[in-house]
């Protein structure tokens, strides 16, 4: 096994997606004292550090804005960076109070010819996600979690190499409490080799039977037997927002991270979509619902998010937006989405559904169609409105205009007809029996239109025009 | 995602083989209105002489200024519509003052799962989906009925169609022949006894002039 660990060290910050005009940081609360654990660019530029007293934070930086640190949106916010890395591997771990998530990466070096490149890539969906990653590799998870903490990013791949290289670092390096730390640092002890080496029944009997483990598994001596995570098979996103939002402009700017990450699961599950259903809620309103339907499956964030544009710019939202709810249920395995790399006339279709999906969103349902073809006798019925199906075969014998009014309109006086009549007998197998003589007829103008008479009421009508 | 339209083929061609070839090679610079265009035969061998590239201008404005509806307006655009379904490629209808009649198209030789229409509220909408629509490129032709007297609004057109290599037909009434256009092709049509009478009115790189032209779907 090879883990690859990401750790998200300005996760509690970046995930409420602040604007950086002004100084922003997340605090944690233990008893009285309020500490910084994350702070955007425009605070840190201040002097704002993480570890800092709120206090102290607010004296070097007066515009700092605080927000109270919320574990459960962490764990939101990181069960959805697991379920897009599933696009990567098979194997996923997270420790949500940790801010880490695990790929295992053994299997999937050969399919992304090294790691160097699935480093890169991983990174570059990461950081397009708007968060700062740090990674480390190694065979154990939290060999390879603490190598993404260390000040360099490094890696080790041969599990022989764990004892001496960890050895080497630190103590404080090891993820224990504060209280453990301090105990051994003070017994003298300094690098991880050194707390290794003490029998482990003693650890375990000063400090506890979980740090021993840790230990343990660090160092590969035991095995790591820590649950996988495994992203539910109905996706669901939560997102609240750091403050309410009033701008359809400003509520894209969250959904298009919420649709990266989406991404990510439906390529970890090789599966697209049909529909998404998205609900903005609001203080007291009831939430805007949007419900985006898509006629080929797809599975691509700029895509879906050029749909979800569309039909955000047609909403009024009644009050600002507090949360965004994302849910997806249904997945369909299209074969197409398979052979994509090889069939290029495949995607093309893909794509140009997708072009239909944004018109329709904005122009409405019915303004985007197909022209079809029905097996009928009578001419205003020979066409249709079509969104899929196969058509009837054209009968090619008959000579017909280009142009087809939606309905005859009468005409005021009998129009200059040129050459012989053509007979149809319209709608005598539903019993409304009448005949109409067509003929081909010029305008004043010099049109070329399709003209007939009605043989019981001898009115003219205007059915189409040779365009 | 990203699709290539198939590489259109470029017609008729007067000049030398040689000359040909060295015009065509990258290492000759020859200024922008000369540069080959990249063109849809028309199926008009007479209109094509006329229009640089030997066709339709794949990726510009072709605006056509029909004098009245029904006379042989659609006509003169099917066989470049059936070669780009051909390859794949679909047409798009945008506010065409009536609906296309699918039997006709059909007879024509347009593989219907091909040809969409739009229908719109206003002007606004329907040049935005054409831009929309030329814009991704991979249909080969839209045909849009605008009112529109704006040159600016038409520019985007342009725009959108170069940018996906697409055919971009805006049929505008008389009155604004007078007015100017960012159109590469403008093209006035006249009824004619069993014809239509195309004329070409500004043409980058081609030849203005009058031509009748036989169309199907005008069957006299």
């Amino acid at each position: 096994m090879l883990w690859l660990c990401a750790s998200f060290p300005r996760l509690p910050i970046e995930l409420r997606q602040t604007a950086d005009v002004e100084p922003v940081a997340v605090i944690e609360r233990r008893g009285s004292r309020r500490r910084i654990i994350a702070c955007n660019p425009v605070a840190e530029a201040a002097g704002v550090q993480v570890g800092l007293d709120a206090t102290a934070a607010l004296a070097r930086a007066p515009a700092l804005r605080l927000l109270e640190r919320s574990i459960s949106q962490e764990a939101r916010a990181l069960k959805a960076l697991a379920a897009f890395s599933e696009q990567f591997s098979s194997e996923t771990c997270i420790d949500a109070a940790r801010w880490l998530v695990w790929i295992e990466v053994g299997a999937s070096i050969h399919y992304f010819t090294g790691l160097t490149r699935l480093g890169q890539k991983l990174r570059t969906e990461i950081a397009a996600l708007g968060y700062t990653v740090r990674f480390g590799l190694a065979p154990t998870l939290e060999a390879a979690a603490l190598l993404s903490r260390g000040r360099k990013e490094r890696a080790i791949l041969d599990p022989r190499k764990l004892r001496p290289i960890l050895g080497k670092r630190p103590l404080n390096e090891l993820a224990a409490d504060g209280e453990i730390l301090e105990a051994l640092s003070t017994a003298g002890l300094k690098s991880i080799a050194e707390v290794a080496a003490i029998p482990a029944a003693s650890l375990a009997r000063r400090f506890g039977p979980h740090f021993t483990a840790y230990l343990q598994c660090l160092l590969g001596d035991a095995p790591d037997v820590r649950r996988r995570y495994r992203a539910p098979d109905r996706y669901r996103r939560h997102f609240d927002c750091t403050y309410p939002i009033d701008t359809v402009e400003g509520v894209l700017f969250p959904l298009r991270r919420l649709l990266q990450e989406l991404q990510g699961y439906l390529r970890g599950r090789d599966v697209a979509l049909q529909g998404l259903s998205i609900a903005l809620e609001h203080r007291d309103a009831p939430p805007t619902r949007l419900e985006l339907r898509m006629t080929t499956p797809q599975r691509d964030a700029p895509q879906l998010f050029a749909v979800l544009r569309e039909t955000l710019e047609r909403t009024t939202l009644p009050e600002p937006v507090t949360d965004i709810r994302l849910s997806a249920d249904e997945f369909i395995t299209p074969s197409i989405l398979q052979t994509d790399l090889f069939d290029d006339g495949q995607w093309r279709a893909a794509g140009w559904s997708a072009v239909l999906d944004k018109l329709r969103a904005r122009l409405g349902e019915d303004a985007v169609y197909r022209l079809g073809l029905n097996d009928s006798h009578c001419p205003e019925k020979a066409w249709c409105v079509r969104s899929d199906g196969k058509d009837a075969e054209p009968d090619t014998l008959l000579e017909r205009p280009l142009w087809i009014l939606e309905q005859p309109r009468p005409m005021d006086r009998a129009p200059q007809v040129l050459g012989r009549p053509e007979r149809l007998e319209i709608g005598w197998m539903s019993g409304q029996d009448s005949s109409r003589d067509y003929y081909r007829a010029e305008s004043p103008e010099g049109a070329r239109l399709w003209v007939y008479r009605d043989c019981h009421t001898h009115q003219w009508y205007l059915h189409g025009l040779w365009g | 995602m990203a699709y290539l339209p198939a590489m259109p083929v470029l017609t008729s061609s007067t000049v030398p083989d040689g000359l040909t070839q060295l015009l065509h090679s990258a290492r000759v610079w020859r200024g922008r209105e000369l540069a080959p265009a990249l063109a849809q035969s028309t199926g008009f061998a007479r209109l094509d002489e006329r229009l640089p590239g030997g066709g339709w201008p794949l990726g510009a404005l072709v605006e056509l200024v029909p004098s009245a509806c029904g006379i042989g307006e659609l006509g003169i655009t099917l066989p470049a519509l059936k070669a780009l379904c051909a390859a794949k490629r679909p047409v798009v209808f945008i506010s065409s003052p009536y609906i296309p009649y699918a039997p006709a198209l059909a007879n024509a030789g347009l593989p219907l799962e091909l040809v969409h229409r739009i229908v719109v509220r206003d002007d606004a909408d329907a040049r935005w989906a054409a831009e929309q629509i030329l814009r991704d490129g991979t249909a080969g032709a839209v045909l849009l009925w605008s009112q529109a007297s704006d040159e600016r609004a038409l520019r985007r057109l342009q725009l959108a169609a170069e940018a996906g290599r697409a055919i971009a037909f805006v049929y505008r009434s008389p009155r604004m022949l007078a007015n100017a256009s960012p159109a590469a092709v403008r093209i006035a049509l006249a009824p004619a006894p069993g014809t239509v009478r195309a004329s070409v009115v500004k043409v980058r790189g081609g030849q203005p002039g009058a031509i009748s032209l036989p169309v199907t779907g005008t069957p006299h």
